[in-house]
């Protein structure tokens, strides 16, 4: 262009760039015309979302399920059409299965909380044409979400209320480098903020540099002012490494989250919760596991009157005890 | 670019926004995930001649800038894309035509995804906007240049068929 285009194009090129760089003035001078134009294709993409979120998830996982597709026999074909029917709803089956086990774990936090909560499905995930980490839920301003609400899932936090229209909501999530989140320490009542980082791992910063901290330590959330954007006591995460650089003014940690970020299927939206920190527990517990160790008991040697030739020793007594 | 054209074509980028917002944003990808939305959008750029590039890219840029999910300030993508669509128009002299050689045009598509993503992270640092760690950034720049070697040849004859159809009796000649 800059040999062949001429004056032209090179006036297209100024055109276009001002209108971008206009546009994004605007922007940053707060001018609601830019925000209601997001907010109006919020509105139009959520039932779309919905329907693909629906739609999706278990003809996505039933087509790789599908094998002998090929075949020609059309006595086959029925079956095989019969077969991929039962396979889409028991797809759909186990899919509403692992939501409602979602949504009973996450009911469960909240009644031990003693919040009141608004559960919601997740219909779309953050767009990849940009870095922000986001998701989309099915309920919004009609169910009582509002902007800076706190939004759990079965095992803690993950994130806050961005925005919502009438029907959906765009949730922030923790993993969001523009995520801060006030946290305190659960054994020492230190306070931090823990950011967010963009992956998995997420970075704590004590306000108090004489403060305590050490690893398998457990976060909760500190709590908001008028409970907005975060409620007090959430789980939020363990602590996994301190840094002990010793030139450092403050402490800082790594830790990771309780909420796995990557399989959220249903959330709650806390409408309401009480304003100090809850009288139970709400971190998670491992679930016992049961170990069976076998030892092997004393055997008497066999006496010949008592056992025939060539029969084997009894066999030794199992022990049973728990272990979690 | 008429008129008529420019409405076909915001119309084309906002269903395939669409696309982009719904369904493919629900695959998980490994590595990083895949810009579909970017990939056709600059593949339509290298398609087009001197200001169809620009305008392509300023209209695919005001389209993505409506996504509700992102931190940018409206308007970003559009310089971006703007931008990109000049980069393209001043290489297309030089490079003689794009669609006779595909793996030439699959890396330029791949170049323009990946400078288009290293742009907006540079324009959103001067902006103070918080896009995670360089590590991260990296990885998604990087996986989205994979994702996009990988998938561009297969969606390149129906862009190519799509881009066709958009274009008026006048402009096919």
């Amino acid at each position: 262009m800059a040999r062949g285009g001429g004056n032209r194009s090179r006036l297209l090129l100024v055109i276009l760039l001002v209108t971008a760089l206009f546009f994004i003035t605007l922007d940053l001078r707060g001018v609601s015309l830019t925000k209601g134009s997001r907010s109006v294709t919020q509105t139009i993409l959520s039932p779309v979302q919905k329907t693909v979120s629906t739609i999706f998830s278990p003809v996505g996982r039933f087509f790789s399920d599908v094998k002998n597709f090929g075949k020609t026999n059309a006595e086959l074909q029925d079956e095989i059409a019969l077969n991929k029917q039962l396979k889409s709803q028991l797809a759909r089956g186990e899919d509403i299965k692992g939501e409602l086990s979602q949504l009973k774990s996450v009911l469960d936090l909240a009644g031990r909380g003693n919040y009141k909560v608004a559960a919601a499905r997740v219909i779309a995930r953050g767009s990849a044409s940009s870095f922000s980490q986001t998701i989309t839920i099915d309920q919004g301003s009609s169910s009582g979400i509002r902007p800076d609400m706190t939004v759990i899932s079965e095992d803690g936090l993950i994130g806050l209320v961005k925005s919502t229209t009438s029907s959906s909501s765009i949730v922030l999530l923790m993993s969001d480098p523009s995520f801060k989140v006030g946290v305190k320490i659960a054994r020492s009542q230190s306070i931090g903020v823990l950011s967010g980082l963009g992956s998995n791992t997420y970075e704590l910063d004590l306000l108090d540099p004489a403060g305590s901290i050490q690893t398998g330590d457990i976060l909760l959330t500190n709590g908001s002012e008028e409970n907005k954007p975060f409620i007090p006591g959430v789980p939020v995460g363990v602590v996994t490494g301190v840094d002990t650089a010793p030139d450092s003014l403050t402490q800082s940690a790594s830790v990771s989250s309780y909420a796995n970020l990557n399989d959220l299927g249903v959330v709650a939206v806390v409408l309401s919760a009480p304003t100090t920190a809850p009288s139970k527990p709400l971190v998670p517990t491992p679930n016992p596991t049961v170990t069976v160790y076998v030892t092997a008991a004393p055997v008497p040697a066999p006496t010949t009157s008592a056992l025939p030739s060539g029969s084997p020793a009894p066999a030794p007594i199992a022990s049973p005890t728990t272990k979690k | 670019m008429s008129p008529a054209r420019i409405a076909s074509t915001l119309a084309f980028f906002f269903v395939l926004f669409v696309v982009q917002e719904s369904a493919v944003s629900l695959i998980h990808f490994p590595i990083s995930g895949f810009s579909f939305y970017l990939a056709i959008a600059i593949s339509m750029i290298a398609f087009e001649d001197h200001n169809g590039a620009l305008v392509t890219g300023f209209l695919s840029g005001i389209v993505l800038d409506l996504s509700p999910t992102s931190n940018a300030p409206f308007g970003q993508w559009a310089l971006i894309l703007t931008l990109i669509g000049f980069l393209f128009a001043v290489n297309k002299d030089s490079i003689s035509d794009l669609t006779s050689s595909p793996i030439t045009f699959v890396i330029f598509v791949g170049g323009g995804v990946t400078f288009a993503l290293v742009a907006y992270l540079g324009f959103g640092s001067l902006l103070d906007e918080q896009n995670g760690s360089l590590g991260h950034d990296m990885i998604v720049v990087l996986g989205n240049l994979l994702w996009t070697l990988i998938f561009t040849p297969v969606f390149l004859p129906a862009i190519s068929r799509v881009r066709e159809f958009t274009m008026t009796s006048r402009e096919r000649l």
